[in-house]
């Protein structure tokens, strides 16, 4: 009995934070529901309309394309962060919290310092450029729109990378030195070490922490807010922004409702996965 | 006799007493349901001194009138949208706020009808300008008391247009793209933003189009008409005058960058409010002394046109007292109290009342005049149409922009407008 009652406060707090608005969301994309007015059933309506718009279906693959490549960069750059801090050397507990500063610094502000630095007048990259004479004016890094969806892919892994090193680094350091020093009587290599040792222990944290990097990534929206609002043309429009404008903007709550749900079956059957591997084995 | 009138007087002080206490009764309740404050909800202005009027002047004069407290909540600009919605989705918090846009379309109906009081202010104001019921008349009600109309207009360094020999600042768009040319070789280029901002995009994207006689949709709101050959030259011009004139960065711009980039002096025109000379003088005087103003260029037609952007006053239907909200509201508007408000903003808000077309603060700063001028030539995204959801959900899709904007970056005319048709045509769906 009181198990149960202990069970209570966190299954209210997850029905009322989670549960209601999941369903309020979902009975909401069921519907033709005009801002601040009532809404009628309309069943699937929203979702066949989605997939006719073909603003749609560039900003599904717009979201693909931004959370694989922000993923797989942070997942190398963060790994390699973790190896090169899980070193020796002086000054190490001030770089490794320095480190976290992307991380620690709100996304609003530090996206608007980005703003500046993606500047085409001020942006230090175009300054060296121009001044080495190999551009004038230099690339426009939020104008054209595949050099967009690249510069938001670069913020992302930049915001997103202290996340990755801190947690790798944490998951190495519960790697016993022991097994490093039997590897290398054996006579295993550096590399060896790191493919035989350092990766298949390192895996179920590399796998977790991809798991939430994956969903925050997905459902990104300050970043392409602040910096595009999903210019040119679309280009950078990712499903949180749009269904964000369609909701707000264009006062079609249901409308907006149906794109956000678009993101749940990718992201359900990323948590799916990450539940099974997370299941505890007898092994 | 003196039986009888002392009767009836006894019946009579008894029918006064009587009716005295029910009267005292009431004039209690009424006392009681009186506010003892309202809150009234504001962007923040581009111009601080506008809101800082408000606090510190007009709110505290109202309550010293009146006793009413009023409360004016203020919010970061690009926010006030999703503040209204939840204000209006749950019935509470503010009682009126200032709308913008076609928003007393969008939220009429949790919006109290003020046509009487429109006709009252209207009466007392030499009348209202035809926009301001484009603006807020909702189904042949005003939902909303227009303030002052922010336009876009044209800003430009009226120094580098003379070095180029472009004099007075062209009337046609055929002869901005010329002075365009010259400018840009001079190395002065044109930044109007093609991006996805909120409302420097469609403030000259929209006027560019009606100007060369293109439409979304034809009167009726829902015959598709963007498929023209009037919409055709007008995206080939938009092609060119970005090629010769301006620069790639244009196409992602938001809001901020044509601000930016005309005090950093990178640009020498674009279509904004009156904030860029207003920040140009504050900040940077050398710009503020060269910046010029004027009203959008003319199309083949020899129409100019240009987006209207009202910002409004309008009750929420929760408010508690209605009444109240609607004698404070006539108050902000009679020319005691919003005269001094316009002349804190040097005419950043237009009015839509006739009674200041001609009132001293246009003159403060002449160069300003083209904003008033331009009022009679504005309209709302949609036009000829009728506002209506559709309608919003095509801005809020950047359709228009996003087919200039496609086409500036390579596509050809008729795709964009094949993408553009496709698009209209899903949201104006018939029933």
């Amino acid at each position: 009995m009181f198990s149960w009652l202990m069970v209570v406060p966190p299954v209210t707090f997850l029905l009322l934070l989670v549960g209601y608005p999941l369903i309020y969301g979902v009975w909401l994309s069921l519907e033709d529901r005009p801002v601040a007015r009532a809404g009628t059933f309309v069943g699937l309506a929203n979702f066949i309309a989605d997939a006719r718009d073909p603003v749609f279906w560039q900003v599904t693959i717009n979201t693909f394309v931004y959370t694989i490549a922000a993923t797989i960069l942070k997942m190398v750059g963060g790994l390699g962060l973790a190896l090169t801090m899980n070193q020796d050397f002086r000054f190490k507990n001030t770089i490794r919290a320095a480190m976290l500063l992307p991380f620690i610094v709100p996304t609003v502000l530090s996206t608007i310092a980005w703003m500046w630095i993606l500047d085409p007048a001020f942006a230090p990259v175009n300054w060296f450029l121009r001044n080495l004479g190999l551009a004038d004016p230099g690339p426009s890094w939020l104008g054209n729109a595949h050099l967009a969806m690249m510069s938001l892919i670069i913020v992302n892994v930049w915001r997103g990378l202290p996340f990755y090193g801190i947690t790798l680094l944490a998951g190495l350091q519960t790697i016993s030195p022991e097994l490093y020093e039997a590897a290398t009587i054996d006579g295993a290599s550096t590399w060896d070490r790191f493919i035989y040792v350092t990766l298949p222990l390192l895996k179920p944290v590399i796998f977790i922490v991809t798991m939430f990097s994956v969903i925050f990534t997905f459902a990104d929206f300050q970043l392409v807010y602040v910096l595009t609002r999903g210019g040119p043309a679309n280009a950078t429009h990712l499903f949180a922004t749009y269904a964000f404008d369609v909701a707000m903007g264009g006062g079609q709550l249901g409308m907006g409702a149906s794109i956000a749900l678009a993101m749940l079956p990718p992201l359900a059957l990323i948590i799916i996965a990450m539940s099974l591997y997370m299941k505890p084995t007898k092994s | 006799m003196a039986n009888i009138i002392r009767a009836a007087s006894r019946r009579d002080v008894l029918k006064i007493s009587a009716l005295t206490s029910v009267g005292g009764m009431l004039g209690a309740a009424r006392a009681n349901a009186a506010p003892k404050s309202m809150t009234m909800m504001h962007e923040s202005s581009f111009i601080p001194a506008y809101d800082a009027f408000f606090k510190n002047t007009m709110a505290p004069a109202y309550e010293k009138a009146t006793g009413i407290k009023i409360v004016y909540e203020t919010v970061s600009v690009g926010s006030l949208q999703t503040r209204v919605t939840t204000v209006a989705e749950t019935r509470s918090g503010p009682d009126l706020s200032m709308l913008v846009f076609n928003w007393a379309f969008l939220f009429d109906e949790k919006l109290v009808d003020v046509s009487d009081l429109a006709a009252s202010i209207g009466k007392k104001g030499g009348g209202w300008h035809d926009a301001a019921a484009e603006a807020v008349v909702v189904n042949g009600k005003w939902k909303a008391i227009p303030f002052g109309n922010i336009g876009q207009l044209m800003n430009y360094r009226m120094d580098w247009f003379n070095e180029a020999g472009v004099k007075d600042f062209p009337d046609t768009w055929d002869g901005l793209l010329e002075a365009g040319i010259k400018l840009k070789k001079a190395g002065h280029p044109f930044g109007f933003e093609l991006g996805h901002g909120f409302g420097d995009n469609h403030g000259w994207l929209y006027p560019l189009l009606w100007s060369y006689g293109g439409r979304e949709t034809e009167p009726d709101g829902k015959t598709i008409a963007i498929d023209s050959a009037e919409t055709a030259r007008a995206i080939d011009f938009c092609r060119e005058f970005f090629q010769k004139t301006m620069f790639e960065d244009v196409l992602g711009w938001t809001d901020v960058s044509n601000n930016k980039a005309f005090l950093s002096e990178q640009i020498s025109c674009t279509n904004n409010a009156e904030s860029i000379l207003y920040i140009a003088k504050r900040d940077f005087p050398e710009i503020g002394k060269v910046t010029g103003q004027a009203q959008n260029p003319k199309g083949p037609g020899g129409k100019r046109f240009h987006m209207l952007n009202p910002l409004t006053h309008g009750i929420f239907s929760h408010t508690p007292d209605v009444q109240a909200a609607k004698d404070f509201l006539s108050w902000v508007m009679d020319p005691k109290q919003a005269g001094p408000w316009y002349d804190i903003a040097v005419s950043y808000y237009a009015p839509y009342l006739h009674m200041f077309d001609d009132a001293p603060f246009w003159h403060v700063e002449p160069r300003n005049l083209p904003y008033r001028d331009s009022l009679t030539t504005s309209h709302l995204p949609g036009w000829p149409a009728p506002i209506s959801r559709a309608q919003s959900e095509s801005v809020a899709k950047y359709v228009v922009v996003d087919m200039f904007a496609k086409a500036c970056a390579g596509k050809s005319t008729k795709v964009v407008i094949a993408d553009a048709a496709a698009q209209l045509k899903q949201i104006f769906k018939p029933g």
